[in-house]
């Protein structure tokens, strides 16, 4: 395939499933206008959208120490939407935070400095890290792109098993338009609750049972809680105006907040893995989709975005240390984590998998009108 | 390049790593070809004033150090016992220092010290700088640094001490003279403070 | 001025990073490489490691855990757990460490101080005591092995044999307090200050700031370390590390 990059965003095909149109313009942006737009909603009609849910969770959270939850990973999305509820909206979230080993200074300066400013109390998980540190290994070891799914799938899977144990009928998600309309190729991040591949990964790759790990199917949270247990997903950053521009000031300026060099680098790991490992093992830079939807809402100009993709998303001066410290992180040794970059590239395909059923299930979804901007 | 004297005593291995983090250039020196390598050197130590000194005599290191620093005019800085090693003597043993700089090791003197705990004097301490010394250019002297001894170098000429450390009187914690520096205290250990120092050090012209 | 040092107490236990309330209920707090490098990064006064399996199980320091931590370090360490040689606390100061406790070991062959000052220099020989209330008298017993074995000697009489053979710092681990948060013993604390002229640091009890500026403005500039304190946030003991020095 020969190089195109998108003459509207910055998407190229680094993605494999892209499609231009006559005039270059990739179905990323092609699909926002039929996708995306019409979920969001930043004026009137959002406002008065949100003020009904809120109304809602509040009435039935009524006698109760808690009246939604929210998982907390010290990042911006999550960080905003806190403030939000708490301050214009007057909730009480029951804010967990799970700790999957990898969090930075500034991660868990953040949390601190929101729970502590808003009055509120925390929850946390802390995952076993023998288990986590094996299950990554088995990533690296398989040699396909989504190594993110061991940290991903634990937050999802506690986060919805906290919320179940505690009969929490709300879950607030910080997921949005704004900054990530356009969404991780399903080449890329691969989905993180597909048990079958998780299961053929594990099955050759690990060498602990993973006893501690907090394993949760599709079925359990998309299936189960949402239409047997009636447990509901709310979007509030979709319903009133969010810019990334805004919630950082916000934060800094009431909390002290500290903001990150780049999305999801709250996590150590994440940092390394999409800054450093994603980039070059694989030639997938997710700057792309980050600056692509900010590109399509608004926030940053294609010239800015390509000037910023010229640059590493990792800092040459400190990479080798970072290397080093994640090799010592996972009890191997640099040369083990070099093996694991040079080694022959994979993809979810290589292993078991269920993606068929995923692709059934978010095209009904799309058909039944309840999702619309699908991963592929 | 900083050449870090490997003579068996000293925190190495804190100093690689601050070193290593900090990204400044370093490498050991065990033998005396090795000083080769570098333009500046680190004379680290720990333990007792005697045995250190006389594992630098033993380690045949010490004669190639003479060369750089006072033929070829390449700075060194020792630190803790390491900066002790620089004076005449010490009242911590019987052997002769190297004499670099002017002065005795002397244990500090707690009668000054209204309330213990009086030693070893432990943990973060302010400096008084004293202006002038490109070692201590952009180091915030009310943070300090990480102090871990009982005895101190009692440097005999005034103009020889760039910094000062209060503890039952003003102390000397750091000396200077020529191409020749030390310090008390533990930069490898002292946070923002530390690498600046040392990277002041490796970038001394 | 030579300030008091706000020492984070970390507790490794089946190669996790645990905390304890009155030396049980190990409650698991997540990875020991992870949680040094945040402290690192928050500047720390001074860190402390102790194994607590290391002794009980009659098992040395684990050197290679210990390189591993100190590679990631530019604070003051301090390591203790099943040391009982003064060649292993050389080995540990030659990993980057500034100082190295003693405990069980020290209680059983207090010569082993003197080795270890010899060694290491005094500086670096850090002598840990556990302690626990005991009888009506308001008297304190001395105890090793996890507050698991007593031991006959006088806490007071003991400490200043320590001094005596180059303790060069003297931590008091009360352990009816341990994990509680709820303050440190003054009483002790002042009993051991006037007792001993080196350095001191108290762990047990710390829950909040006050907790520390009340132990400083009882014994003067000391160690105030704490382990609950600086892991856990809230009512919920929600783990998240944190570090704040006292307004003193």
């Amino acid at each position: 395939m020969t190089y195109q990059i998108c003459t509207n965003c910055v998407m190229d095909t680094s993605d494999e499933s892209i499609h231009f149109d006559t005039n270059g313009v990739c179905d990323h942006c092609n699909g926002f206008e039929t996708n995306v737009m019409p979920d969001w909603h930043t004026g009137e009609d959002g406002r008065r959208m949100l003020a009904e849910i809120i109304d809602k969770i509040k009435a039935e959270g009524q006698g109760k120490e808690f009246d939604c939850i929210l998982g907390m990973s010290g990042g911006l999305d999550s960080s905003y939407m806190l403030h939000l509820l708490v301050t214009e909206f007057g909730l009480r979230p029951l804010v967990f935070h799970v700790d999957g080993g990898w969090n930075t200074d500034i991660a868990v300066n953040n949390i601190q400095m929101l729970v502590e400013k808003l009055g509120l109390d925390l929850y946390t998980e802390v995952i076993n890290w023998e288990d986590m540190r094996d299950f990554q290994l088995a990533f690296f070891k398989s040699g396909v792109p989504h190594l993110d799914l061991p940290q991903d799938h634990a937050f999802v899977a506690t986060l919805y098993h906290f919320a179940n144990k505690h009969g929490i009928k709300y879950i607030m998600n910080g997921g949005n338009i704004s900054t990530e309309c356009v969404r991780n190729p399903l080449q890329w991040l691969y989905y993180g609750t597909d048990m079958a591949q998780i299961n053929d990964i594990r099955r050759q790759f690990c060498t602990r049972p993973l006893k501690h790990y907090p394993f949760s199917s599709v079925l359990f949270h998309k299936v189960y809680l949402r239409y047997i247990k009636g447990v509901e997903v709310v979007k509030p950053l979709n319903l009133l105006p969010y810019t990334k521009e805004l919630a950082i000031n916000t934060l800094s300026e009431k909390y002290g907040w500290r903001a990150y060099p780049q999305k999801h680098f709250e996590s150590r790991f994440t940092k390394f893995y999409e800054g450093y490992w994603l980039p070059t093992r694989f030639g997938y830079d997710t700057r792309r989709v980050q600056y692509s939807s900010l590109i399509l809402t608004g926030q940053m100009t294609r010239d800015e975005a390509l000037q910023r993709l010229e640059k590493p998303a990792y800092d040459p001066e400190t990479i080798d240390d970072e290397f080093e410290y994640i090799a010592t992180k996972l009890g191997i040794t640099a040369e083990e984590l070099r093996l694991y970059h040079s080694m022959p590239l994979k993809s979810y395909r290589d292993y078991k998998n269920q993606a068929w059923m995923f692709d059934l299930g978010a095209k009904a979804m799309r058909a039944l009108g309840l999702e619309r901007n699908i991963k592929r | 390049m900083i050449g870090i004297i490997n003579y068996g005593s000293g925190n190495i291995a804190a100093l690689m790593n601050i070193f290593r983090q900090g990204r400044i250039d370093h490498c050991l020196c065990t033998a005396p070809a090795d000083l080769e390598q570098a333009d500046r050197f680190l004379l680290p130590g720990v333990g007792a004033f005697d045995p250190t000194m006389a594992q630098l005599d033993h380690s045949g290191i010490l004669e190639a150090l003479r060369v750089q620093v006072f033929e070829a005019n390449r700075p060194v800085l020792g630190i803790c016992v390491g900066m002790h090693l620089l004076a005449e003597g010490s009242d911590e043993g019987n052997l002769p220092g190297l004499g670099w700089i002017k002065g005795r090791v002397r244990k500090i003197d707690t009668t000054g010290l209204s309330s213990p705990p009086l030693l070893p004097h432990m943990g973060w301490n302010s400096v008084n700088l004293q202006g002038g010394s490109a070692l201590f250019d952009g180091i915030d002297g009310a943070q300090g640094f990480y102090f871990l001894h009982s005895y101190y170098f009692d440097a005999s000429a005034d103009e020889d001490i760039t910094a000062t450390v209060d503890y039952g009187g003003n102390l000397p914690c750091a000396v200077e003279r020529g191409r020749v520096f030390g310090v008390q205290f533990h930069p490898e250990k002292s946070h923002a403070n530390g690498v600046r120092l040392l990277r002041n050090f490796a970038e001394l012209v | 001025m030579l300030r008091s040092r706000i020492v984070p107490v970390l507790l490794i236990h089946d190669g996790g990073l645990v905390k304890t309330r009155q030396f049980t209920d190990h409650k698991y707090v997540g990875d020991p490489i992870n949680a040094v490098k945040i402290f690192n990064e928050k500047a720390v006064d001074e860190l402390t490691l102790l194994d607590i399996d290391a002794t009980v199980q009659g098992e040395g320091p684990d050197f290679v855990r210990l390189q591993k931590i100190a590679i990631e370090s530019r604070m003051p360490l301090c390591y203790g757990g099943g040391i009982t040689t003064a060649e292993q606390a050389a080995q540990i100061i030659a990993l980057g460490f500034e100082k190295v406790s003693i405990s069980a070991a020290a209680l059983e062959r207090p010569k082993l101080i003197r080795e270890m000052a010899d060694q290491v220099g005094t500086q670096s020989v850090v002598v840990t005591v556990d302690v626990r209330k005991e009888g009506f008298m308001g008297g304190y017993a001395v105890y090793s092995h996890n507050g698991k074995r007593k031991h006959k000697v006088k806490l007071i009489e003991y400490i200043r044999e320590a001094e005596a053979l180059g303790a060069g710092e003297i931590v008091v681990n009360m352990i009816d307090r341990d994990g509680m948060m709820a303050g440190y013993d003054l009483k002790l604390a002042k009993i051991v200050r006037d007792a001993t002229t080196v350095p001191l640091t108290f762990v047990g009890g710390a829950g909040d700031s006050t907790h520390m500026a009340a132990l400083i403005e009882t014994v003067g500039t000391c160690g105030a370390a704490a382990g609950s304190m600086f892991v856990f946030k809230g009512t919920y003991r929600a783990v998240l590390i944190s570090y704040a020095r006292p307004s003193v």
